[in-house]
Formats: C-alpha cells, structure tokens, sequence
C-alpha cells in the first residue's frame, strides 16, 4: 500500500487558490469559528450545571486560579490589561447578591462565564494571512538553507544551497499517498519532538509536500518579541497557556482544536507534549488535544457528511541537538519528576538563537512521514478507506455507534484516543530514520554499560575518561552486529535505515564520530589514533537513548 | 430491540441464552446444526430445558447481522478457530462480552520450556488481536451453570474498558433473578476467572483426602492471594479479586461438586488417573491446562506455590498428600501481603 519516496524539490500546491484554503477561510470568518468554539464548550461541559450552585462555585475557581497564575508565574507575554479584566470579573461576582435568590445570580453567572470564555477565546486564536504565508514559504527555504551551510559558502553560493539543503534534510514518505488524503480529508500531523528546531523543520516540509496550511498550538512564551509573534499568530498559530489549568481553559483549547478540525483545518499537534529529554522516542503521549480528533471525527459523520481525518505521525533525527546538554541534565536532575522546559527563558528571542545556531551547524537531519491512519490507528489506502489490522475493511462510524446510532460517549472516546496513542508510537518506533550519529553513539555506549555492568545509569555517566575509551578494534565488531540486527529490523518493517549506514565499516564509523553531536563545545566521540573516546557521557548517554527499546542491546 | 447472540452450546452457553431470553429475544449458535435443530424442535439441550425466546442457528452470518451484542462461550481451546470463522462479518460495531475462563496460548505448551508474556492471552486480548471489534468485554463470577440454569437466584460481573459495553451487558443479563455489577478491571477480572480454576482443583483434593471447612478456608485465602500475585505480574490490579470474579468465584467453585475442575481435583484424591477423569467428565477442565501455563510462566518470579504443588502433583506424579506437605512447610508470609506494592 505504501511506497516511500524522498522530496527532491518543493512539490505545487494540492490546492492552488490559497484563498480556498479552510485555514485561510476560517480565520477570516474569526467571529462565526469563535462563537462555534464557545457554543461547543457550553453545550459539553456538564460540569457547568450539574448542581445549583456549581457556577458559581466554578467562576470563583477560575478567578483564585488566575490570580495566583498573575502572582505567582507573570510571565513577560503577559497582557498588561490582564489584571484590570480579571478585577473587573471579580466584582462582578462580588456585587451579585447570595447564591440563594438564583433567580437573580444564574442569568448574571452566565453573562460572566460568557465574558471569561470571550477573553479566552480572544487571546487563543490565530490568523492567517495569504502575504505573510507567502513571504514564509518564498523565504526559508532560503534563509533556512543559507543557515544549514557555513557562512563563507553561502555568500559564494547563495542561490546552490537551496538544492544542497535537500542533501542534508531528507523528507521522506508516501509523499503522493499523502496528498491525495488532503484533497478527501482534513490531515493532522503529529511528530516526534526534540528540538525547537522541529517546528521550522516541520513547517518547510510541510510546504514542500504542497500541503495547505496547518493550525497548530505553540505556547504563549514563544510569543515575547512582538514581529515574531505576528508572524506566528499570521500563520496559524493560536497560543495555549499551559500556566492555565483550569478545566474551562482546557475545554476551550480543546473545543478550538476540535472545531478548527470539523472546519477541514489541517492541524498539528506535538503528541508528546514537550520535548524529549532523553533524546529517547516518546514513550508516553499526553492525549488531551489528541483526543479532539476523534471528537472531530464523530463530529463529521453526523454534520459534515462524514469527512475524513487523517493522522499521519511524523519522526524527526538529527545529528545534532543543540539543546541536547540542557535536556539530558534537566532530566537527569529531575528523574520522576514532571516539569516543563518551556519557562520564560525560552522565549522567541531565545528560540530565534538558538535555532540559528542549531541550523548553521546542523550536519543533516531526516523527517520521515509514516503511512496515515485514521482516527482509530487503522491504515487508510488510497481512497482514505479505512483497513484494520487484520485487512479487513472498516467504517470509522461503525466505531461510533450503539444500537445502530452514532453517539458522544466522553468514556469511549477516551479508551480510543489510548488506542491512537498506541498506534503513533508504535509508527514513531517503525518510522525512525536511524542515522550514522545514532548507531556511533548507540555502540559507544552500550560497550562502556557492558564494560560496567553493575553499575547505574549514574555511576556509568561519571566515569572518568580512560575508563571510557573504546580501541577501533572493539568498537567496529560491536558496531557491525548492531548494523546487522538494523538490517534485518528495516526488513521486518520495524525501523528505517538513512543511506549512510550502507556505508563500509570504515566510512560509517568515521562519518557517525564525526556528525555525532558535532558542534557541542565538548566533542560526543572522536577517534584519535584508533582510541575512540568521549568528552560528555551525558551527550552520548543522550544520542544513544534514540535506538534503545528495539532490543539491540543483546548484540552488544 | 435488537436481538442479542450467544455463540456456543455448552452448560454456560445455554445457561446464559436462558438468563438474557428474560429481557431480549436471543439467537444461539450451534456449529453443528443438527444440534441447532435440536434445540428449535426439543426445546432441550443437555439436561437444561430452553426459552421459547431462544433461537439456535448455524450461521456466523446471521447472528452477527442480527446481533450487534454477542456473547462468545466458547473452551478457550477453540475459541482462536471461531474467531478466524466469525471475523469476516464483525465490524467496530459489535460488542462482544466473552465468557470463557481460560487463556490462549500461542505456543504448544507441551513443547515450550518457557512462556513469554505475549504468548499468553487471554480471551479479550485475543478478540482486539484476531478481529476488527474494539469495544470488548467478559462476564465472570459464581456462575455454576447448573445453578443457573435452575434459576437460583445469583450474580456475575461483566467487565471492560468501555462503560457503554458494561452498560449494555447489564440491559441485556440484568434481571430480578440475576444481578450484574459492572467493573473496569477488565485484566483482573479475566486472570482471576482463569486462576480460581486451579484453585479450585485444590480444593478438590482437599475434599477428597477428607479434610474440613477450616483447611478450604486457608486454600481459598492464599488462594485469592495467589491469584493477586500473577495478576499484578500481568499488570491487574488487585481490586477484581476481591469482588465476585475473584473471591465469589471462588468460594463457589471450592466447595461445589458442580465444578468440573472441584470433581477433577476430588477424583484425584480418590486415587483416579488425570487421563481418566478428563474422560469421563466430557468437557474441559481448564485448570488443568493453567497449571501448565502458570508453572510455564514462573520465570517471571511471582508467587505460586499452590500452582507448584499442583504441576508436581499433576504433572510429576507426585502424590497428593506430598504436594500438600510441601505447601504446608513453606515459609510464612504476612497475612495480607497482597496489598504490598512488591509483592
């Protein structure tokens, strides 16, 4: 069914006319998609009017919840007006009279969560807007590919490193598949998430599959300088606030992604939430916004005459992660621990840095499109017909009904958005592209853990230097049998091999050393004289994590 | 309202069809359908008489077209072949609430030194594997079929991920005869439905050797504790076991001669063969079959020394009364180590 094949150049729009496009057709009816968004928060969240008082009781936990997030986490990006809107919102429960005249609150209760749900909604949403999507997709290929070569060949060769950029960012995939899907269907991407280079990495590929826009959630903190924030906000960008726990903020967020969906807006969600810190594949999935697409879904087949969404997971490699060292150290420091990377350090001033340094310097990276799905993890062919594991064909609705009607069950759809979960990690698992840097790493480490099989993840970590060299010798007997259980998972379909682990033994092992990591001011490996050694244990630790959990350990 | 389906014959199967012909029209399936007939003209089958409400077909077509709740009561030794035969015609739609109380094994375990945990399924987890049906469920507890099919009064558990599927096991089983209580424990409950089948071997044989209410009594508690033991080592969580699937369960099968597996062990004590009481009972005991799996599994280090005894009873030819001194002289555990988090 499915038949991968790399970009080579950017591919023509699926839809030429970008004001056809429903990203472009639904922000610019903003006030209709809002008032749908709102309309789909009261009518599902029961826990609004379940007891008299309930309201009430939930307005006066939303208002203590902002306060203490205005207090306690005021974050730059914050709006300066904020305290005077949520003041206003305070004495207006103060000055309604005693929950027990009903009658005279609830009407008045209702007006105030209606004003809490326009601000929300107001602040969350996104734009977009045809002149600056056009200016983005004519300018980074450029700039992007003029930052991923050094600086003194870019100024000889300005318009060649536009075809180079293809040499190190390998886009594969059932490319034709996929853009068939969206001329039947709405497409969610879902990738694997590393780095904060994953978003522009993302957004080019995307454009080069001739894909139409995509909305997609990115966290208020990336909107601190005020040109970049525009320029996000006008390409579909709409801010989440993951200060804000409050179940109203969370069903608005969702109720946004759900609605932007039923309105054929192709989205993308990072299913991981954050980025990895282990340099790991995601293990885990926070399903909050996943879950919205099967809503969506159920959605379509009673509203919109049952158009399709597609989930296509997607996995990002690189050879190197700048944020590497302050990842792993985050979660070596944290194990067990839940917390967020994004803090206010990394805002968009900080982000445009960084990428700027990852990318100059970046030796390669691949995006691999893996086959799509539909909601429920089954595989679609061609003509978006739904194919489950065993071949049968599937009806999506037929997951939806109970006594031959399709209906809401909050439960349900929670059990099949676990289901889906499932499904993207294990395509992330099949899809991942193994590159030289991960192989190196892979083999370097598990030699020094088997050298010290005894000792934690911990002690390992701080060994000193020579005890952590490795001969050329040990190095390329190791390397090999783990090259050839890769093969021979690529041939059970269970992961991806990039061109240069074809390379001989020699070559691999040189390029892997030297594109391993390779502009962190502490070297991951370098062979010197056939010693093979490391200057960060943390960094290889953290290169190696990508191939654990396909059992290659064994042939070690 | 639609029909609900029941897919095999046996003494639960047809128990069952005569339990949910109280509240719906039911449709049976018989692979053999002379056995069908006999059903539709007799309004008999093994010893049990059957409603007029209940219609025996041999037809996997008809009863999934008919039925979008279906109720497979099938020896988990056949239950992989129904299901490759029924596969065809099952959609997403279908709910099926299984009833076996028995595991399937991917590997021949008269062969295999050892088990891995993907080879061992059970019967919800084999229905997600060999079809397209997602919404899945079982029914366990004391439910002795000839009790039911007496119309004692009683109750079962009908367990699963998905609450609409509780809920419609509950519309459909759900009478002032028959209560049904509901659980998510789905794991649990199918491994403690499997398990007390050994257990009740066990207390079989203590019957047989003679032995009172007071020995039973510690069968069935480190029984239960066993039970909780594997479970947790096959990710369930210990609360099943303490509601019907589990302790009801078990205090109903170790002391009722109406257990295949109670007579199994009882004839044991008696001094007959294994080879020789499968033979004569005509229907499977699946204990006999956990045992081995349970003693295949052991490499995963939980702890079972009943099922130990019984593999060297059953399986070793050791003598009953020596498997019994074995367990006896055990070291001795906290009452309730269950509850620990490592146990």
């Amino acid at each position: 069914m499915s038949s991968r094949k790399s970009i080579e150049k950017p591919l023509p729009s699926v839809v030429e006319n970008i004001e056809e496009w429903p990203i472009y057709v639904t922000y610019k009816n903003k006030e209709e998609f809002l008032n749908k968004v709102k309309k789909h928060v009261l009518q599902h969240s029961s826990w609004l009017n379940k007891e008299p008082d309930t309201l009430r009781n939930e307005l006066k936990k939303i208002l203590y919840q902002e306060k203490i997030r205005l207090t306690k986490t005021p974050w730059k990006s914050d709006d300066p007006k904020e305290k005077l809107f949520w003041s206003g919102i305070k004495k207006q429960i103060r000055n309604q009279k005693p929950i027990e005249n009903r009658g005279d609150t609830q009407e008045v209760d209702e007006a105030i969560l209606n004003e809490i749900l326009d601000y929300y909604t107001d602040k969350m949403v996104a734009n977009f807007k045809p002149s600056t999507f056009k200016f983005t997709q004519k300018a980074l290929p450029f700039v992007y590919s003029r930052l991923i070569n050094s600086f003194p060949r870019i100024l000889s060769k300005i318009f060649s490193s536009v075809d180079k950029l293809y040499d190190r960012m390998k886009i594969t995939g059932d490319i034709d598949h996929i853009r068939k899907l969206q001329e039947m269907g709405t497409v969610v991407i879902v990738p694997t998430h590393y780095s904060n280079l994953d978003s522009p990495t993302i957004g080019l590929s995307l454009n080069n599959l001739g894909l139409s826009a995509f909305t997609y959630g990115a966290g208020i903190n990336l909107f601190t300088i005020k040109t970049l924030s525009k320029f996000m906000h006008n390409l579909g960008a709409y801010k989440v606030d993951r200060r804000r726990k409050h179940r109203l903020y969370i069903e608005t967020l969702k109720a946004y992604s759900t609605v932007a969906l039923t309105e054929n807006v192709n989205s993308l969600f990072y299913p991981g939430g954050s980025r990895s810190k282990t340099g790991k594949l995601e293990e885990k999935l926070k399903l909050g916004l996943l879950g919205t697409v099967i809503d969506a879904q159920r959605i379509n087949l009673v509203e919109n005459g049952g158009k399709k969404i597609f989930i296509i997971p997607v996995t990002l490699n690189y050879h190197y992660v700048l944020e590497a060292k302050k990842l792993i150290e985050s979660h070596l420091k944290n194990m067990g621990k839940e917390n967020y990377l994004e803090d206010e350090n990394t805002n968009s001033f900080g982000l445009i840095k960084r990428t700027y340094k990852v990318i100059t310097s970046n030796p390669g990276m691949t995006v691999s499109f893996a086959p799509a799905m539909d909601v429920f993890g089954n595989r679609v062919d061609e003509n978006g017909e739904s194919f489950c594991k065993i071949g049968n064909k599937v009806e999506v609705a037929d997951y939806f009904k109970l006594n031959g009607e399709i209906e809401r069950n909050v439960q349900r759809d929670s059990q099949y958005t676990q289901i889906l979960g499932e499904r993207i990690l294990e395509e992330f698992r099949e899809n991942t592209v193994v590159l030289s840097s991960n192989l190196v790493a892979f083999v370097a480490f598990q030699i020094i853990r088997k050298r010290f099989s005894q000792f934690s993840v911990f002690e390992i970590l701080s060994l000193p230097k020579d005890e952590t060299t490795i001969s050329e010798l040990e190095f390329k007997n190791v390397m090999e049998r783990i090259k050839d259980r890769l093969i021979k998972l690529d041939k059970e379909h269970k992961i991806l091999l990039s061109e240069d682990i074809d390379l001989n033994p020699q070559e691999l092992m040189t390029a892997g050393i030297q594109k391993v990591g390779s502009s962190h001011p502490k070297y991951v490996l370098k062979n010197k004289k056939g010693e093979i050694s490391t200057q960060s244990m943390k960094l290889l630790y953290y290169y190696h994590n990508k191939l654990t959990g396909y059992g290659l350990e064994e042939y070690v | 309202m639609q029909k609900v389906g029941v897919i095999g014959t046996g003494n639960f199967g047809l128990a069952l069809a005569n339990l949910l012909s109280i509240n719906r029209e039911v449709l049976i399936y018989a692979r053999r359908e002379e056995i069908a007939e006999k059903i539709n003209t007799t309004r008999e089958h093994k010893g049990q008489v059957i409603s007029e409400k209940v219609v025996a077909i041999s037809d996997f077509e008809e009863i999934t077209r008919e039925c979008k709740l279906i109720f497979p009561i099938v020896p988990s030794s056949n239950f992989k072949e129904m299901l490759v035969q029924l596969r065809p015609f099952l959609t997403p739609e279908h709910i099926l609430i299984h009833g076996t109380k028995g595991l399937h094994i991917e590997s021949d375990i008269n062969v295999v030194e050892e088990l891995q945990r993907h080879e061992v399924l059970t019967m919800s987890e084999l229905i997600l594997k060999e079809t397209s049906v997602v919404r899945v469920g079982c029914i366990a507890g004391p439910n002795l079929a000839k009790e039911l099919s007496d119309k004692q009064v009683g109750g079962t558990v009908v367990a699963s991920r998905y609450n609409d599927v509780i809920t419609e096991g509950k519309k459909a089983l759900h009478s002032s005869i028959f209560r049904v209580y509901g659980s998510n424990e789905v794991m649990g409950v199918e491994i403690a439905s499997v398990l007390k089948n050994y257990i009740a071997i066990a207390a079989g044989m203590l019957e047989g050797l003679g032995y009172g209410d007071n020995s039973k009594a510690l069968l069935i508690t480190r029984g239960m504790a066993e039970m909780i033991f594997f479970g947790k080592a096959f990710g369930a969580d210990e609360k099943a076991f303490m509601g019907l699937a589990g302790i009801g369960d078990l205090m109903a099968t170790c002391n009722s001669k109406l257990s295949r597996n109670f007579r199994v062990g009882y004839f044991l004590a008696q001094g007959k063969k294994p080879e020789e009481i499968l033979a004569d009972l005509n229907e499977v005991a699946e204990g006999i079959k956990t045992i081995k799996v349970v003693h295949l599994l052991r490499h995963y280090k939980f702890n079972s020394p009943l099922a130990d005894a019984l593999h060297k009873v059953i399986y070793e030819d050791w003598d009953i009364e020596k498997g019994l001194s074995y367990v006896m002289n055990l070291p001795v555990r906290d009452d309730t180590d269950f509850f620990n988090t490592n146990a």
